[in-house]
């Protein structure tokens, strides 16, 4: 390698760090332990189909063998692959198990209040979504209708001014958050480093009114961030934005989505007679896949998947959401709710990954509301938290 | 009968087999992986967990990793993984990394200071950067073995080592500006 003095500092640096550390802390059977408890997580990950199916194969495996071949350690030729579902999953929040607590962070908007996995913290007002940033959060606080973009740090409120905001989202790994204000005079996107170690990069639209908003949509690289923009037709704009001069990406009528992991951009591609399609299109603008049976949502942190909501949604919400391949558009499984008959409801539009293994969603049967937790393998969840008021909760990060 | 006893022996022999293999490979490895999880935990127990996280790993996978020359890669990969995994984990606790030292590590009787400095400011990294920094600069692998260890293209890796090195002159002292050292901005 041709190093400059600085590659060559940073390799000195590291080697005279650790070369002297002749460490070796392990023993295998502190590794045996650890992989045991491995196991024992992927297993219940895994799910209920995969435990039906080990119920099965491991006494017809004692049958066939014996039960000397028992070990420590099973053996591990053939791991428990995690099992995703098909068709159709019912989910009735009357009967589903529950979870006392929740996988991803929530805000309860009456409290008002962030409830994660750890705690609870009180909020200085409603917000619709909130994410860490440096020693506090990031978030759009809920104000009359309109959101602002407010910054917390731990003991409230880090400075009095608030920004008119068109949305905040975050890379899937959490590197980078995003968000639009308005200046008074033009839009501006700001991507950010949650750990504050590198300076905001900004990237300025032409002055325009604030109604023209410019709305985050999703990272579709490190610090590439898609945006949609809205002027005084019915049309909307998409924009890669990196810093510099927004670029366009052409083919699809409205963004909804997009993934750092696959580079591709969501949304609104058609209107037929019958209704609206949407597909996938590539950076370039190339179109990837395209279905008419489902309006498209937040891709999870691999890219592998895309939710799928009913394209005739009103405002209640979706009567399904589905889980989409994400790089073919195709259906793998649908979760449908079970509301009481002469009963409106559905899915919430927003929702939150956790992981590539489920979907945090919020469902409404009635006045009632549910959050539930839809698991990829087909299992359902019911998130056994209370809210504070008749507003209930809401994920905090819908990505 | 005599078919099950032999079975028995035959499977108990691959078990003794494959814990004498793993155990060999810990023996002979484990001292410069661990020098790897420590520079991306930065600390003792960070390392410590790293290290067996991916050691438990190898060892469920053991018997479908045909290629033994691969296995410090197996290994790296799931360390540099998880090492993001455990960087979101704690960023959701709100545990943000610092300038400050966490652990003092290891005392350098012959550096001149400035490997002490670099050192803290790598910390600083976010994950990936710090990831490709670890690899390129002390494991010296090339971008496109790094691409494949991260599972990001050769060009992301470019980007975010390009991005490392600009984090570092802009916060590392003046010795280390281009213009005093010769150092070309890439």
């Amino acid at each position: 390698m041709n190093h400059t003095p600085l590659e060559d500092q940073v390799h000195d640096a590291l080697h005279r760090r650790v070369d002297p550390l002749q460490h070796a802390p392990l023993t295998v059977a502190d590794v045996r332990g650890r992989a045991r408890r491995i196991q024992r997580r992927r297993a219940v990950a895994a799910g209920a189909a995969v435990a039906a199916v080990l119920a099965i194969a491991v006494p017809f495996g004692l049958a066939t063998t014996g039960p000397a071949q028992r070990t420590e350690v099973p053996p591990v030729t053939q791991p428990p692959a995690p099992t995703i579902a098909s068709g159709t999953v019912l989910v009735d929040p009357s009967s589903a198990e529950t979870l006392a607590e929740t996988p991803v962070p929530l805000l309860d908007v009456d409290a008002p209040s962030l409830i994660t996995p750890v705690g609870t913290t009180d909020l200085p007002g409603p917000f619709s979504v909130l994410t860490p940033y440096l020693d506090g959060w990031v978030g759009i606080q809920m104000d009359e209708g309109t959101g602002t973009l407010r910054f917390l740090d731990a003991d409230g409120p880090a400075e009095d001014g608030a920004s008119p905001t068109g949305g905040l989202v975050a890379s899937p790994d959490g590197t980078r958050v995003a968000w639009s204000t308005y200046t008074g005079s033009e839009w501006e996107v700001v991507v950010a480093d949650p750990s504050g170690s590198t300076e905001p990069v900004r990237t300025t639209f032409p002055p325009a009114p604030q109604e023209h908003r410019v709305e985050p949509v999703g990272f579709v690289a490190g610090d590439e961030v898609v945006v949609r923009t809205f002027d005084d037709s019915v049309e909307t704009k998409t924009y890669v934005v990196r810093g510099g001069r927004p670029v366009e990406v052409t083919a699809l009528l409205q963004a909804e989505s997009a993934s750092a992991a696959t580079g591709l951009v969501a949304g609104l591609s058609r209107l037929t007679a019958d209704g609206a399609c949407s597909g996938a299109v590539n950076g370039a603008g190339t179109p990837v896949w395209e279905t008419c049976e489902h309006s498209i949502g937040a891709f999870s942190p691999s890219g592998a998947y895309v939710v799928g909501t009913d394209p005739e949604a009103d405002g209640y919400g979706s009567p399904t959401v589905s889980v989409l391949d994400g790089s073919t558009g195709e259906e793998i499984v649908t979760f449908e709710a079970v509301l009481p008959r002469r009963t409106v409801g559905g899915f919430w539009s927003q929702v939150a990954w956790e992981g590539d293994d489920a979907l945090i969603v919020r469902l409404f049967r009635g006045e009632e509301y549910d959050m539930m937790r839809l698991g990829l393998d087909g299992t359902v969840r019911r998130i056994d938290i209370d809210s504070a008021g008749a507003s209930g909760l809401t994920v905090a990060q819908p990505w | 009968m005599g078919t099950t006893l032999e079975a028995m022996g035959t499977t108990h022999d691959r078990h003794s087999d494959k814990d004498a293999d793993f155990s060999a490979y810990m023996a002979a490895r484990q001292v410069a992986l661990y020098r790897t999880a420590y520079l991306l935990a930065g600390d003792h127990a960070g390392a410590e967990d790293l290290l067996q996280n991916a050691f438990a790993k190898l060892y469920l996978s053991w018997d479908k990793v045909r290629d033994r020359e691969a296995l410090d890669g197996y290994v790296r990969r799931i360390m540099v993984n998880e090492h993001s995994s455990l960087w979101r984990r704690a960023w959701r606790r709100r545990e943000h990394s610092s300038d400050t030292l966490p652990d003092s590590g290891v005392v350098d009787a012959y550096d001149d200071g400035m490997g002490g400095v670099l050192w803290s400011f790598v910390q600083t990294l976010p994950p990936r950067q710090r990831s490709v920094v670890v690899l390129r600069y002390y494991e010296q692998l090339s971008e496109a073995e790094i691409a494949d260890v991260i599972g990001i293209s050769v060009g992301t890796v470019k980007s975010q080592a390009s991005r490392a090195l600009a984090g570092l002159r802009a916060r590392a002292p003046q010795s280390l500006n281009p213009h005093q050292s010769g150092d070309d901005v890439r």
